[in-house]
């Protein structure tokens, strides 16, 4: 079975059918008719335009911009409306099941650790001794790994983008 | 040059500049000499060869800050984690803790650095932040635990971290503070490397841990992040799905005080990862989330 056929049978999945979430775009990126590299080109959008997020398949998110509708890599589109304000969990979360934790009230011992409270702090040995308890040897990471069926891949590294240096 | 010669050097170059700044009398030469020795020496090497003066290993009067071995390492990672613990210890839970170093080991293995003992802990505090200090030692709040929702965020969070301690981010910063202050004393006459024990450097590391570390540090430590979880057999995109969850946090909340002010807007690191990740992972194996395994706090 080729790629294309797999993702075409992952595109029979249904798909996370959700309400709209806003977003905004990171990027000046295109937006594609199916969530894949090579699909067809249906529109584009600019840096820190607002976007509707309507779905959300794999590393790709079904947008829609004022003009048109599309799929775009996540990495293009931070969700929310704005960095300042909303605490909105949103849709997705919603749909990832992250609802109910998203908002985090605390009990007890609320503990900050702000700058003076790490300057100010003295050490804990007993603490450190607990810590060290807990260790894991490489051995017992290894059958961890398999009981969750992970297995370990080569992958060489992300280097820093170009543009970005 | 390689680059671990062109960093020696630009180490050394900040290192020459203070000091001259200071008096003209330091032999610059001799500095570099020795120190390229030591580098060079302790590279190929393992630890507890590393060479050093006789006498001045790892003991608490004296530290190497030049070269220090992965024992002196560790021990300085301790005393820094110690302190963190002193400003909020661990979640008495002990499921999650193994739970959190089962995860935390894995993605360590898929490092050049399984000699290190890795040690992970959940600390009792609301904020959202997680620290790594030298030699291994990682812990993440309680209050960021409980914004995540699988196993590979977790996986990512903890390789942020991991990379860090596997770059020697802070060990850096640490060093070349160390050395410059050890510049200073040479050149007032006091009493050199023995004065540098293990206790004087705490101060400037619980500063450095509220001051936090240069950007590209922290870019650097995403994209190793991610791609220790991708090798982990994780989906790569945990990372990058905590950091839009940080996005949506109110900036002026307490909880995220610390995290803004240490490390550039979750809006700058997504996109950066964007731009290194590209279509990178788009032929690599779907990775696994692990949703049902991920331990969860009770409410």
């Amino acid at each position: 079975m080729d790629m294309r056929t797999l993702l075409g049978l992952a595109l029979l999945l249904p798909m996370l059918a959700v309400a709209a979430e806003t977003g905004t775009a990171l990027k000046d990126d295109s937006l594609r008719a199916e969530p894949y590299a090579d699909a067809k080109l249906n529109g584009k959008f600019t840096r820190g335009e607002k976007l509707e997020i309507t779905g959300k398949q794999g590393a790709w998110l079904k947008v829609k911009t004022t003009k048109s509708t599309g799929w775009v890599r996540l990495l293009s589109v931070k969700r929310g409306t704005s960095t300042a304000g909303s605490s909105a969990t949103g849709v997705l979360n919603v749909a990832s099941g992250r609802a109910g934790t998203g908002q985090v009230v605390s009990t007890t011992g609320v503990r900050g650790l702000s700058a003076e409270e790490l300057k100010a702090a003295s050490y804990n040995a007993a603490e450190v001794q607990l810590l060290e308890s807990y260790t894991v040897t490489h051995t017992q990471a290894q059958q961890f790994a398999v009981s969750g069926k992970l297995s370990a891949i080569e992958f060489k590294g992300l280097a820093a983008s170009k543009e970005a240096e | 040059m390689n680059p671990r010669h062109a960093l020696l050097l630009s180490t050394l170059l900040c290192y020459g500049l203070a000091v001259s700044s200071q008096a003209h009398a330091f032999d610059l030469g001799n500095a570099l000499k020795d120190a390229v020795k030591q580098q060079t020496g302790g590279e190929a090497t393992t630890g507890s060869e590393v060479q050093t003066p006789a006498g001045s290993a790892s003991t608490q009067t004296s530290f190497n800050w030049k070269s220090p071995s992965p024992e002196e390492e560790m021990a300085l990672g301790r005393q820094l984690a110690g302190n963190l613990l002193g400003a909020a210890p661990l979640v008495k839970d002990a499921k999650l803790q193994a739970y959190v170093n089962q995860v935390g080991r894995w993605v360590a293995s898929q490092t050049d650095r399984q000699q290190l003992a890795w040690h992970f802990g959940v600390i009792d505090s609301d904020d959202l932040n997680a620290f790594a200090t030298p030699g291994g030692y990682i812990l993440i709040t309680k209050g960021l635990y409980r914004k995540l929702d699988n196993e590979a965020q977790l996986a990512g969070v903890l390789g942020h971290e991991v990379a860090h301690v596997v770059k020697k981010h802070h060990l850096k910063v640490l060093q070349k503070s160390q050395l410059l202050n050890l510049g200073a004393s040479v050149i007032g006459d006091k009493v050199g490397k023995g004065d540098q024990t293990l206790d004087k450097v705490i101060g400037s590391g619980a500063e450095m841990m509220a001051r936090g570390l240069d950007k590209d540090a922290e870019y650097e430590a995403d994209r190793v992040g991610v791609a220790l979880s991708v090798r982990a057999g994780y989906d790569g995109y945990g990372l990058p799905e905590v950091l839009q969850t940080l996005g949506q946090v109110n900036q002026s909340d307490d909880s995220v005080t610390l995290l803004f002010k240490t490390h550039p807007s979750p809006e700058d690191r997504l996109t950066r990862l964007g731009d290194a990740i590209g279509s990178r992972l788009d032929g690599v194996n779907e990775g696994k989330l692990l949703a049902d395994r991920f331990y969860r706090l009770p409410k």
